[in-house]
């Protein structure tokens, strides 16, 4: 085959794989066009579910299933394209990287598009520097940290990382714009641009979802995400070459391959073509030694080389490929790391002592030990949320929780019967329940108090019980009754006065999120209660 | 030619036309005399009530019947009409829970409009819970794709402040397609509610606002008949089928229902609530806001007032 062939391959795989990621992150929301046959849902629960596989780039990246398989002890389900992928890599090396990776993709768009450098200074950024093995110093730090308890592979695992970035930050950051312009143009007296507006908002729903989300250190997640893209001024697809973990991983499998670059030095005229169009930094000239672990796969060099003396061909050797260049020290670091991160990670006692009141977790939640075994804060719960209730965390559980999910109750609330973000979860770290199920049980994610002081009702500013409406619990776990309160003219007014009884409370948080007390609501839900943990109770 | 007419042609001409006559009067009298009666200066107001006996009855038979008893909706929808039904599907709950308007109603009166010649017949409500699991559950979005009607999303493009003019509401952001409509059809479910210890027909107008809309529960039997007054449907049908009898207005178990197989229409919105309450034992001036209702000229729930009538099948 030639290897402009080759190379316009890659290009459509590519092409199709960004394109398939877009749309299964698109998807990733509840569709505005569900219908459910209603002589159907009398006699049965029915759970609402997104009909495409949202998860498939998750399931397909071995580094979350291998992660999850160390530290949860969890094969987590379609784990067969992860190793459907490594079975891949052991005959052809990285060319998840150079075909698939959507998060390469976009880097290597970015490199090609803008060259940060031109002829010898490109030439000489895209020789092999030591700095290639940082990402086996990260590979192994997450490896061993995983198996001694904290899972971060999710912070720098390419699709985790890309996923997050796109589904937190950059989608809802346009949907914002898109928002003032629409509200603008809905507030106008004009009533063609009423109309506009509404279409406008009705055409961009499929793309934005159904409303317009919001998320708590969003934009820390798409600073990172910049910061990813702008190193690619530094060196073509410096994530990949210097950062990526999954491409670490990789690598190592790639020693097997059979497709190897066959070099033909004879030919050769050291124009060093190859080098300048090299993606990962991986010695393509004839006369130094091709390092196959290094190499993405992107055959541009194949492609560039005028003399023809390169060529990629399957041979069959006794002898393995290069060794990767991981370098003694970076690894022994990368050990070190791994088990003192997920100790530091307890030192705040959150584990294994006091729980954090904020820290309200999904619904079908593991217990938090087994939680940071498994979350790889990918965002996807995040994104499926209706409410937008499920926001990344900052501080509220802890270093080691960084950027795992947890419930804002002033920004959504949990539906009772909604089970969405369980359905989606790659890792199981929230583990797929039934409306059935969280009902029944019930399923409970925290209790609720109410703050006497700022209640309405209790403090003789006057009636209200938005709280009991809400509740959506049979019987209401807020319950009122009829009271004298002294007003503020000193005179009694009998008003219905909130109550919760804990016993029925599962923690949902309509009450806090409808609260007309803004600000801090006057009824609040905490952590304590929770199923998923034994320690976090308050009653016998 | 000679054209004789003998007697005997001559007698039965006279009694073709005059047979056709009568029979061609006989066939349109009722409608015409109802549209006499109905079409007057003052507008007549009305209230049915149909009851679903038989076993398995047919909710769609009823829903077209109670109409019928008032004339038919031709009555009140015209050709080229852009009809908006309001129901009430606050919560995504199943709607055997009656939490939600039965879509069984839904979908009679939406097939109804068409009939009569609808241009567009819309379905819109600023739901409680996120509005695709509502539409979905509660069964609203399958008759939609049924029926061909319109589902119309809350968006916030949709909401607009407009001058109410109530006692306690001046300026609140209202969902404009209930506005525009050119006529508006009120199609809730009759539920148990903690606060207004009832929502029926004029509670429902809370799920037709934006806005702060926890804030209005701090006088609501007052909101509830200023909202009632600003958008003052064309018919309210209450829908009684089931009915929520505790727990309100969430409900979650079958415990909380009653069957009531009853459906309310009226073109009086007190009138209709009154009716409507005493399905649950309770005497109409019980609950605030029908008794404010009538105090502000919005109607009775005196029911002596009004043309009462009732349907069974």
């Amino acid at each position: 085959m030639k290897a402009t062939h080759l190379v316009w391959i890659r290009r459509i795989s590519q092409g199709f794989f960004l394109v398939l990621f877009l749309f299964l992150l698109i998807e990733s929301r509840l569709p505005q066009d569900i219908y459910l046959r209603y002589s159907l849902v009398f006699l049965s629960e029915q759970d609402l579910r997104i009909g495409w596989p949202v998860a498939f780039f998750f399931q397909l990246d071995p580094l979350i299933w291998l992660s999850s398989l160390l530290s949860g002890h969890h094969l987590i389900k379609g784990f067969w394209w992860g190793i459907a992928l490594i079975l891949m890599t052991l005959f052809l090396g990285r060319v998840f990287c150079g075909f698939i990776c959507p998060l390469g993709t976009v880097h290597h768009v970015v490199s090609w598009f803008r060259p940060a450098l031109k002829g010898q200074r490109m030439i000489e950024a895209n020789q092999k520097s030591p700095s290639q093995k940082v990402k086996y110093f990260l590979l192994s730090s997450l490896l061993v940290g995983a198996l001694i308890g904290l899972n971060l592979t999710g912070l720098i695992d390419p699709i985790s990382l890309f996923f997050r970035s796109l589904a937190l930050a950059v989608l809802p950051g346009l949907g914002v714009g898109l928002k003032e312009i629409f509200d603008w143009m809905a507030k106008t007296d004009v009533r063609i641009l009423n109309q506009l507006s509404y279409g406008a908002e009705v055409l961009v729903s499929p793309v934005f979802g159904y409303g317009y989300q919001s998320y708590q250190s969003a934009w820390f997640i798409g600073i990172i995400f910049l910061i990813t893209i702008l190193l690619n001024r530094i060196r073509p697809r410096f994530w990949c070459r210097v950062l990526c973990p999954l491409g670490a991983l990789l690598g190592i499998f790639s020693r097997f391959s059979i497709l190897r670059l066959e070099k033909d030095l004879e030919k050769c005229t050291n124009c060093k073509l190859c080098t300048e169009g090299c993606q990962g930094a991986a010695s393509p000239i004839p006369g130094q030694h091709w390092e196959n672990a290094e190499c993405l796969m992107c055959f541009n060099c194949f492609d560039f080389c005028p003399e023809g003396a390169l060529s990629f061909r399957f041979t069959w050797h006794p002898k393995l490929n290069k060794k990767p260049d991981m370098g003694r020290r970076a690894l022994l670091t990368g050990l070190l790391a791994g088990i003192s991160i997920p100790l530091l990670g307890r030192l705040d006692g959150q584990v294994h002592k006091a729980s954090e009141p904020r820290l309200i977790r999904p619904p079908g939640s593991s217990t938090e030990k087994d939680f940071l075994r498994l979350c790889q804060r990918c965002g996807l719960c995040m994104k499926v949320c209706p409410t937008n209730v499920i926001n990344p965390t900052i501080g509220e559980a802890g270093m080691a929780g960084f950027w795992t999910p947890h419930l804002i109750m002033t920004q959504g609330y949990c539906e009772y019967t909604c089970t969405l973000c369980g359905s989606v979860c790659p890792t199981g770290a929230i583990r797929e329940i039934s409306a059935r199920e969280k009902i029944e049980r019930p399923i409970r994610i925290g209790s609720v108090y109410v703050d006497r002081g700022r209640c309405l009702p209790w403090s003789g500013n006057g009636p209200c019980i938005v709280c009991e409406e809400l509740c959506p619990t049979s019987p209401k776990a807020i319950y009122f009754r009829k009271e004298v309160v002294p007003g503020a003219d000193g005179k009694g007014k009998l008003v219905p006065l909130p109550y919760v009884d804990l016993k029925r409370c599962v923690g949902c948080g309509i009450c806090e999120y409808k609260c007309p007390v803004k600000g801090r609501p006057a009824i609040r839900v905490i952590s304590a209660g929770e199923s998923r943990s034994l320690k976090n109770q308050i009653l016998l | 030619m000679n054209h004789l007419i003998t007697r005997r042609t001559a007698l039965k001409r006279l009694l073709r036309i005059s047979g056709g006559l009568a029979l061609s009067a006989f066939s349109g009298w009722p409608r015409d005399g109802l549209r006499s009666v109905w079409a007057g200066p003052k507008k007549r107001r009305f209230i049915v009530e149909g009851l679903g006996q038989g076993e398995g009855y047919s909710v769609e038979e009823l829903t077209r019947r109670v109409f019928e008893a008032v004339g038919g909706i031709t009555q009140f929808v015209s050709k080229g009409d852009v009809v908006v039904v309001k129901p009430n599907i606050s919560w995504a709950r199943r709607p055997d829970l009656a939490a939600t308007t039965n879509p069984e109603v839904l979908e009679a009166v939406i097939g109804l409009c068409q009939e009569a010649g609808a241009r567009r017949v819309r379905i819109a409500d600023n739901t409680i819970n996120d509005p695709r699991r509502c539409f979905a559950l509660s069964g609203a979005g399958m008759v939609a794709k049924k029926t061909g009607a319109e589902l119309i999303y809350p968006r916030s493009s949709l909401m607009r402040e407009m001058k109410l003019g109530g006692n306690r509401l001046d300026v609140w952001p209202v969902f404009v397609p209930l506005v525009e409509a050119d006529k508006l059809i009120n199609l809730p479910v009759a539920k148990h509610h903690g606060l207004s210890s009832l929502t029926l027909g004029m509670k429902n107008w809370i799920g037709a606002v934006g806005g702060r809309r926890s804030a209005l529960h701090q006088d609501i039997h007052q909101i509830i008949v200023d909202l009632a007054q600003f958008f003052s449907p064309t018919l309210t049908l209450i829908d009684a089928t089931r009915i929520m009898i505790r727990n309100g207005p969430s409900g979650g178990r079958l415990s909380d229902v009653a069957t009531r197989n009853t459906l309310v229409l009226g073109n009086d919105q007190v009138a209709a609530d009154a009716k409507a309450s005493m399905l649950f034992g309770l005497s109409p001036e019980q609950v605030g806001h029908i008794f404010l209702g009538q105090k502000r000229g919005l109607g009775t729930y005196d029911l002596q007032q009004l043309d009462q009538k009732q349907v069974i099948l």
